[in-house]
């Protein structure tokens, strides 16, 4: 108990610093991507310009986004602390993954950036030149791999549209998905792929020190600081920005939302904001109210038809993937095969009978036990942590005990039961701010 | 060299060092709480670090991530339940071990090993990082899918791990097979005719845990997989919950269901610190846990989870006792807890030389790094010596600390095991469901846990091993997705993975381990015998 104390006081220390709730900003992307930059910059600067604030970043990669935007959606509903990192990327993730939940479901606050495309090759790469790379891709299309986020998303659209733009049916492009841009800068430095489309941010270390060079750029006019042509002087007439916005929680009221927006819109009218949007070259397009809830109306509509127009030549995201493994391959081979061994397994335990069956006839207490954890989840919403955990604790340790029920046992586990609930509720919910129901 | 110097001389400053063992305490008192791993202990804590000046935050940063990984191994050993996946496969026979009586045995095992793996694994990022890091870009799709072929093959020794079928009521390894009590004697029968159909419950549980790594959407197609319309199930099944169902509320659940347990506590047997045997069987797998962990944390789609599961596969062959494994053998506590540490080390790889993190923990370092306006990356070590080597010198020191912190601690964690069993583990069961609340603060992981804890039960009296199940879902996804984008760049050309040189290699590798495997296989053994 002398060492709870003292635990305790310790995680007292960021409670003392921390005097607001925190704020959760969710990057619906591995750590290293677009999104996570864009995370990240803003815990930072809010941290910069609100002293005392509590900001944390969760990272919910995959698939576009919607594994992020599906957990925001249903886990974060109702609370005005908690914002989603999203863009373009996310709007096509949805059409692409059929995914049940949209940006339609969350509550939009703002536009933050506009960010161009780059296409990268390394530094030891032989294509020179954007032409050269477009007279290699027209040539053999499936020879050029080309390395980025997600499938369906800003840097696959660059691609096929390019395809596109050259006169080659989409979905002859070579497209290799990465969880985000990290791991296709992996890729792309290792020479696993040919080239790589990514946001400018992802990239712009690796080219500062040489180890890329960057071909074009999407935007529709040069960008002072990258050295590189855009893709319209490179012959392809083409411009694609990609768009980063926050959005929070559905279910907020009015007042919350505003309170929200406004909150992000100090962070970015703020110089330390506007001196990140420097270093990571990303460009303010700062939108909020309801003319980026017009906006997002307006790219989800342009999107969709952009993604038609792909799906018309050919390129459902389920076939355009590999030749031989498709998504439903293994998961079928594995479960096939499951059923075999386990009809096997039944087969050779029925054939030799267990030498002491009495041993598995359930304890009465085991029965309890297992019913009060199947509630428990219902109990932790409903009852809260404190109330639904000492249920638990003196359920369980009278199954332990298996001996009949006495009344003195019980109160005694009730007892040491409530003491450790509120002490793990008052360590996590006060000391870490981690909010327990 | 003199680089690495001048970084001991800032890190040495008494400033300094009160800031690296204020982050080592507080990393690991938050480390220790149950489903807060490193990446949230160390994001919980990054505003703390807020108002100092670079070198003294980032030193302070660094001891609250080193704090967190020695933190977290306590919850897998003491109460069954991983805060994270590197801790995963200590629970296995971490949590053995202190129901044997060596609680004490398994946390300094877990403690010196992590000093020695991670002091190495600094070493090595000290000397190799530029080379590290060149290797590691070398690794495409293609090898990382022969890379997870051998583990595959490794792990499979791992199949036959049996469930801990009956509480050993107060055996030590020492005392072990001559004076069971009376209930593990009568157990024994049974667990002789589970070594018959042990090989296909292993297989059983391998491909249950393979299922479980298909739910959710497919990273490389966008498309729902396993999800049967549930929109919960999107999300996938993470590791870490499915640990802690099987373990901690398994584990408990079995126990009360395999009848009456006496009101004492646990037993300690022995001394509280490793004895002499311990200390040589746990030197050797701290080494090769180290040499495990440092290569494969540096890998850009590294991780501590192949390294951890590796090093408790090569501990389990190598051991001339591989029937004490899943029962309480402290090397794989030693190995698994050392390759965790080293991993965490190899992680800074290419963090530090490429700006590229590997892992969440890694991704909150970077940000670290970015409130003070520096770019990790090619360019940091030229521009900010002092600054990279200073971090790079604390976390030598913080590695020491933590030491001389955790070794004391040890015989304070060990009393929380003298508490009267029914109470310990209705304890459990509360931190078990808590912590698996807190990683995704999703009351759908509650519902998860339960569910995934009576089916533990279920495969327990089956008689069918537990830990495949966790291998499955942890390498079953990261193979299937490097099989296909390895396939996807070769343009569905299988041959990629023998005209590679590494990956050839590392089948080869594969091919050996397996043929290894298949000749050298003993007959059964009786347990203990």
């Amino acid at each position: 108990m002398i060492f709870r104390g003292a635990l305790a006081i310790l995680l007292s220390i960021p409670l003392i610093l921390s005097a607001s709730t925190p704020l959760t900003i969710v990057a619906p992307a591995a750590p290293g991507g677009g999104w996570d930059q864009t995370a990240r910059a803003m815990q930072r600067v809010l941290a910069a310009i609100e002293p005392g604030a509590s900001v944390q970043v969760d990272n919910v990669p995959g698939a576009a986004g919607t594994i992020g935007l599906a957990r925001f959606v249903q886990s974060e509903r109702g609370n005005p602390n908690a914002l989603l990192v999203t863009g373009l990327v996310m709007v096509s993730g949805v059409i692409t993954s059929h995914s049940p939940v949209s940006l339609a479901d969350a509550t939009p606050i703002a536009r933050l950036t506009g960010e161009t495309e780059v296409i990268v090759v390394p530094a030891s790469s032989s294509y020179r030149s954007m032409q050269a790379l477009a007279d290699a891709f027209k040539a053999d299309p499936g020879a050029i791999a080309w390395g980025g986020g997600s499938a369906g998303g800003t840097d696959d659209l660059l691609v096929r549209l390019m395809a596109e733009q050259l006169g080659l049916p989409a979905s002859r492009v070579n497209y290799i998905a990465f969880a985000g841009g990290g791991a296709a800068l992996a890729a792309v430095l290792g020479g696993q792929v040919t080239a790589a489309v990514s946001g400018y941010g992802e990239f712009a270390g690796q080219i500062a020190a040489g180890e890329l060079r960057t071909l074009a750029i999407s935007a529709a006019a040069r960008i002072p600081g990258i050295d590189a042509p855009t893709l319209r002087e490179s012959g392809i007439a083409l411009d694609l920005a990609n768009w980063r916005a926050v959005v929070a929680p559905p279910g907020l009221s009015d007042a919350e939302r505003d309170a929200l927006t406004d909150r992000v819109a100090r962070m970015a009218r703020s110089d330390p904001w506007q001196k990140t949007l420097e270093q990571t070259g990303w460009e303010d397009t700062f939108l909020a109210g309801a003319d980026f809830r017009q906006f997002l109306l307006a790219e989800q509509a342009r999107i969709e038809a952009v993604l038609h127009r792909l799906a018309a030549s050919d390129t459902a995201p389920s076939r355009r993937m590999t030749m031989s493994v498709v998504p439903m391959t293994l998961p079928i081979t594995v479960t096939s095969l499951f059923a075999v061994v386990l009809i096997v397994f039944l087969i050779q335990r029925r054939s030799a009978p267990r030498p002491e069956p009495g041993a598995r006839r359930p304890e009465p207490g085991v029965v309890i036990l297992g019913a009060a954890l199947l509630i428990q989840p219902l109990l932790f919403t409903a009852v809260g942590f404190v109330a639904s955990s000492t249920l638990l604790f003196t359920v369980g340790s009278h199954a332990l005990r298996g001996r009949g029920w006495r009344a003195g046992d019980s109160l005694k586990d009730i007892a040491i039961g409530l003491v450790f609930s509120s002490l793990l509720f008052l360590v996590f919910s006060r000391g870490l701010g981690v909010s327990l129901p | 060299m003199t680089d690495l110097w001048r970084g001991f001389a800032v890190a040495l400053e008494p400033l300094n060092l009160l800031w690296a063992l204020a982050g080592v305490s507080l990393g690991t008192a938050v480390g220790v709480l149950p489903g807060i791993g490193p990446a949230l202990t160390v994001a919980l804590l990054l505003p703390v670090t807020y108002g100092l000046d670079p070198t003294a935050a980032l030193i302070m940063f660094a001891g609250i991530y080193y704090g967190a990984m020695y933190g977290g191994s306590t919850t897998s050993i003491l109460l069954n339940t991983p805060g994270e996946s590197a801790t995963i496969v200590t629970a296995i026979d971490g949590h053995q071990m202190a129901r044997n009586g060596r609680a004490g045995a398994a946390l300094a095992t877990a403690a010196i090993g992590s000093f020695v793996a991670g002091t190495l694994a600094t070493l090595a990022l000290t000397l190799t990082a530029p080379v590290m890091v060149r290797i590691a870009l070398a690794f495409g799709s293609a090898e990382y899918f022969a890379l997870m072929v051998l583990a595959f093959v490794t792990v499979t020794t791992v199949l036959g791990t049996g469930p801990p079928a009956r509480p050993k009521a107060a055996s030590t390894f020492a005392e072990a097979p001559a004076d069971k009590s009376a209930r593990s004697r009568r157990s024994s029968p049974d667990w002789l005719r589970a070594k018959a159909d042990k090989n296909l419950s292993g297989w059983l549980s391998l491909l249950l845990g393979l299922m479980l790594g298909f739910v959710g959407i497919d990273a490389l197609s966008g498309q729902a997989r396993f999800t049967f319309g549930v929109p919960y199930l999107l999300d996938g099944i993470d590791p870490v919950i499915v640990a802690i169902g099987l373990f901690a509320i398994g584990e408990t659940l079995w126990i009360a269901s395999i009848g009456p347990e006496q009101d004492q506590p646990l037993p300690v047997n022995g001394s509280l610190w490793m004895n002499a045997e311990e200390w040589s069987r746990s030197w050797r797998p701290w080494l090769r846990g180290a040499a495990i962990g440092f290569p494969l944390g540096a890998l850009p789609a590294g991780g501590a989870e192949l390294p951890t599961l590796l090093s408790y596969a090569v501990e389990k062959r190598l051991s001339r006792r591989p029937e004490e494994f899943g029962h309480g053998a402290i090397e794989a506590v030693a190995g698994p807890e050392a390759a965790n540490n080293a991993s965490a080390a190899g992680t800074l790889v290419p963090l530090l030389t490429l700006g590229l993190p590997t892992s969440a923990t890694a991704a909150v370092m970077l940000a670290a790094f970015q409130q003070f306006g520096l770019q990790p990356g090619p360019l940091l070590f030229e521009h900010e010596p002092a600054l990279v080597w200073g971090v790079i010198a604390s976390l030598y020191l913080g590695n020491l600390m933590l030491l001389v912190l955790n070794l004391p601690l040890v015989g304070l964690w060990v009393k929380l095991l003298s508490i009267p069993r029914p109470w310990l583990y209705g304890g459990i069961l509360v931190v078990a469901s808590l912590g698996a609340y807190s990683v995704h603060r999703s009351a759908g992981d509650l519902i998860l846990v339960a569910v995934i804890g009576l089916l533990g039960v279920g495969l327990r009296a089956v008689d069918a091993p537990i830990a495949p199940v966790m291998i499955g879902l942890i390498l079953g996804p990261a193979a299937e997705q490097h099989l296909r984008r390895a396939l996807s760049i070769s343009q569905g050309d299988w041959t990629v993975f023998l005209t590679r040189p590494l990956s050839a290699t590392l089948l080869a590798i594969a091919a050996v381990a397996l043929l290894w495997g298949i000749f050298r296989r003993k007959p059964p053994s009786t347990i203990g015998a």
